[in-house]
């Protein structure tokens, strides 16, 4: 297993010694990821995700529980285990600045103790994988956002790690980039085998890269399953989207919302559990106004919004 | 691994200092200002005194000065606050994730952003010395002085990054920069050779790393061959290097423990 969480649970104390304060960032958390994953672990801001991740890549300790990363407890083993993982946190470049990536990777070569003949080798092959070789040369503060996330995607695989670590990795890129960079993952995860462990408020991100959703609220997981599952299984609602020829009265039936209504367009929102869509349907079909009718999932931005809501499991 | 790390990280930042010499240009302006000012002030003192003070002649006081700003000059300034800043910050996180010492890679990176700085000071302040007050009083010292330059570097830069880490506790290590600063110009005889502090000043500055940072290696080039000078550094670099990876320890173990 890449990774293995059990009970794991962090409290911080803040405030002063007599009015000190406790939060629970982490509580109860079990997990497992199998190696070649690719996870997307979500949640609202403060949820417990970017702790459970310093966890997780033993920046922090946990007040208790257990976890295994690679078979290495992470906090007990950082540097043993920082060989052996990746890690890009958006906003921290693993670049300096006033260097040329290609003098990056030379540093970075020497502190991951990769072998001098292999080094270069490496970073063509990288180059080629993640099609950034003609920007290895040029000062990192020259880049443009997207070029320089290539580049320090480069920097985090140097070391051929097993499991990669994405805080936030397409923050700040435009629509372009961020897609190269998930094709990037993608690619990366099928060629190499490459375990991706992912934390975004993208949803993009999480529907482009990710097979797995695990979403975690109040420090608690609160739904783990397939990405493509949670539209299918979770949402009792669709979106009916009705094309008109001729105005209409729009359906009264129980569970149903109107989002829009016009002389040309009717959308509404049905909750299946109070009226079949089919029902909605048959009232809508019974007439001579409908030009053409499409049915459809919600967007997954509403689909984890709803989550988020939802209590632990 | 560890000792390739360090190299490579030395190596790349003192490419980033030739790389982009602006830097060095105003330090050098700085210097040559500060060391001229410092240097006529000192000659003036000497002149004053009969031609010698606690020792000094007017050349070895001005060969004093020229290596003793050479030594902290050539520092970052504001390492104690920048270093301070990135443990506050969360910053130094980027660094945990690396298998290697945190201390060690940022001193060695130090170092190697401070010696072309330090060679490109003392080589101009040489030639100021030597045009304003005269050849060096004993050239030999200055075979001494130079390895001496590079090991107050080091104890500095040890120093600093331990004074720094109080910002695991403190998450301010602003005010402790400014007392640093304090200390290597008094107790450090960045300006003043410790003989002619006060006798209990002076006698406290014999406990104190800091003499280790300016006083030794401008000791030597004023023409006092004095090689304990050198062993007494390494014995400060000795201690400091303890003192500092255990602070910094102490702090990554609270980080972890705590929370950035």
């Amino acid at each position: 297993m890449a990774i293995e969480v059990r009970g794991l649970s962090k409290v911080f104390q803040t405030g002063r010694r007599s009015a000190r304060r406790r939060i629970e960032a982490v509580r109860d958390l079990d997990l497992v990821v199998a190696d070649g994953e690719r996870v997307a672990y979500i949640g609202p801001n403060g949820a417990g995700k970017s702790t459970s991740i310093k966890i997780l890549t033993g920046i922090l300790h946990p007040t208790s529980g257990e976890a295994t990363v690679l078979g290495l407890t992470p906090w007990e083993d950082r540097k043993r285990l920082a060989g052996r993982i990746g890690t890009l946190f958006g906003q921290r470049s693993l670049l300096w600045l006033e260097l040329t990536p290609r003098q990056s990777y030379r540093m970075l070569a020497a502190i991951y103790g990769l072998d001098r003949a292999e080094e270069p080798r490496r970073i063509a092959e990288l180059g080629d994988l993640l099609d950034a070789a003609d920007l290895f040369d040029q000062p990192v503060r020259s880049l443009s956002l997207g070029q320089r996330m290539r580049c320090e995607l480069t920097a985090c695989l140097l070391h051929d790690p097993e499991i990669l670590f994405l805080d936030e990795p397409t923050i700040g890129l435009d629509l372009v980039a961020k897609q190269r960079f998930r094709e990037l993952l993608v690619r990366l995860n099928e060629q190499q085998g490459t375990t991706i462990f992912l934390t975004s408020h993208d949803v993009a991100d999480i529907e482009h890269v990710a097979k797995r959703a695990v979403v975690i609220n109040h420090g608690e997981v609160i739904y783990d399953d397939e990405v493509a599952a949670m539209r299918r299984a979770l949402l009792a609602t669709k979106v009916v989207e009705v094309g008109l020829i001729a105005p209409i009265a729009p359906p009264t039936q129980r569970g149903v919302t109107v989002l829009e209504h016009t002389d040309q367009i009717l959308r509404l929102v049905v909750d299946t559990h109070a009226t079949p869509v089919r029902v909605v349907l048959d009232e809508l079909l019974d007439g001579p106004a409908v030009a053409d009718v499409s049915v459809v999932d919600p967007p997954l931005e509403q689909v984890i919004a709803e989550i988020y809501e939802r209590p632990a499991r | 691994m560890t000792r390739r790390a360090f190299v490579e990280a030395g190596r790349g930042a003192s490419r980033r200092v030739v790389a982009e010499p602006g830097g060095l240009v105003v330090s050098l302006a700085f210097y040559l200002v500060i060391v001229a000012v410092l240097s006529g002030l000192w000659r003036v003192a000497v002149a004053a005194n009969g031609g010698d003070l606690a020792g000094y002649s007017a050349v070895a006081l001005t060969w004093y000065i020229i290596t003793s700003e050479a030594a902290t000059v050539s520092v970052h300034a504001r390492l104690i606050a920048d270093v301070g800043d990135d443990i506050s910050s969360g910053a130094i996180a980027v660094e945990l994730l690396r298998p290697a010492s945190v201390i060690g890679v940022r001193v060695a990176t130090e170092l190697g952003r401070t010696l072309p700085k330090l060679a490109a000071l003392w080589v101009a302040g040489g030639v100021l010395a030597a045009l304003v007050a005269g050849a060096p009083p004993r050239p030999v010292a200055l075979l001494l002085a130079a390895p001496s330059l590079v090991l107050a570097v080091i104890a500095n830069l040890i120093a600093q990054h331990a004074v720094a880490a109080a910002a695991f506790w403190l998450r301010d290590a602003g005010s402790a920069w400014f007392l640093y600063l304090k200390a290597v110009f008094i107790t450090g005889g960045m300006i003043i050779p410790l003989e002619l502090l006060p006798n209990g000043l002076e006698r406290a500055s014999l406990f104190l790393p800091f003499r280790a940072m300016a006083y030794a290696p401008a000791r030597l080039a004023s023409g006092f061959v004095e090689p304990q000078l050198l062993l007494e550094q390494l014995g400060w670099i000795a201690v400091l290097s303890v003192g500092a990876v255990a602070v910094f320890g102490a702090g990554e173990r609270r980080l972890q423990v705590v929370g950035g």
